[in-house]
């Protein structure tokens, strides 16, 4: 199995549930993705921020770990939002729909803000 | 393995080949960067370089089946209007050259499909054309940047200033 190049800490920011990636999102980030996913979720956050501003490269099986993120939050009755995107990857998101179920931020702070709004609408 | 011929007019700024192990599309990306020497602008370099990670992906794991001995050939063409990369492996016919059904991403989120099965979708997003060919066992995709003329001749300008 190839080696992960992607690494991932989880925080929280005003109750909004945090992983922040780094690296290369790829096929081989799925136990390093899967596990900061299960860290964040522990305390029952309603929302999760996968925030991407040191990420530099997302490919094709990395959008798949973030479909089977996604997909399973839902399940959980679990928001999940998106920062720190490049216009490139902001594209990609558009063009796959992921954009449609996943509301995209500049940053975590905007994204807190967003979410905090959006619980209090 | 003779790759892709260059059509008229084309002019070789680059040729490699990686082997086919997992991961080794970014180092196909990055030689493909460094061939093209700012020929392109950031967006559709962008673009590009997703475009050639997903084709040398399916021909390492598609075309070559992760078999380390055998190479992934990567050229990197010019000419006045555009910017080609080709991709050839060793595995024949094994992708579709018609139309690609787009991924449903609502029967991904319901478990009716496979997360995966983006590649081909995001190659076809990320170019201005794409076509595939197959000679025997040599599979070649073909990715075609079509190059704004008076943004190329300002890029070149401005080299020349520098």
């Amino acid at each position: 199995m190839m080696a992960s190049n992607c690494e991932a800490s989880v925080s929280q920011v005003r109750g909004l549930a945090v992983v922040a990636l780094s690296g290369e999102v790829d096929g081989s980030a799925a136990t390093v993705l899967g596990s900061a996913y299960d860290a964040a979720v522990r305390d029952e956050p309603t929302a999760v921020l996968l925030d991407f501003a040191a990420v530099d490269y997302i490919n094709s099986t990395g959008i798949a770990l973030i479909v089977s993120v996604l997909a399973k939050a839902r399940s959980e009755g679990r928001r999940v939002v998106a920062s720190g995107l490049s216009e490139h990857y902001r594209r990609i998101f558009d063009i796959t729909r992921l954009s449609d179920f996943i509301q995209l931020y500049a940053d975590v702070e905007s994204a807190a803000n967003g979410v905090i709004e959006g619980a209090s609408a | 393995m003779t790759a892709d011929r260059p059509n008229a007019g084309e002019v070789v700024l680059g040729e490699f080949a990686v082997s086919s192990e997992p991961g080794n599309e970014r180092t196909a990306l990055a030689l493909v960067e460094g061939a093209l020497n700012g020929r392109l602008n950031g967006e559709q370099l962008d673009r590009l370089k997703t475009a050639v990670a997903e084709a040398t992906m399916n021909a390492i794991e598609h075309g070559n089946r992760n078999q380390p001995e055998l190479e992934v050939v990567v050229r990197v063409l010019s000419s006045a209007t555009g910017v080609t990369v080709t991709i050839t492996d060793l595995g024949g016919e094994h992708a579709p050259s018609g139309p690609i059904v787009a991924p449903d991403l609502d029967e991904k989120l319901a478990g009716l499909q496979s997360p995966r099965g983006w590649g081909l979708f995001l190659i076809r997003h990320m170019v201005d054309a794409m076509d595939v060919s197959v000679d025997g066992v040599e599979h070649t995709v073909r990715l075609v940047m079509h190059v704004d003329a008076p943004a190329a001749a300002q890029r070149e300008g401005a080299r020349g200033d520098g």
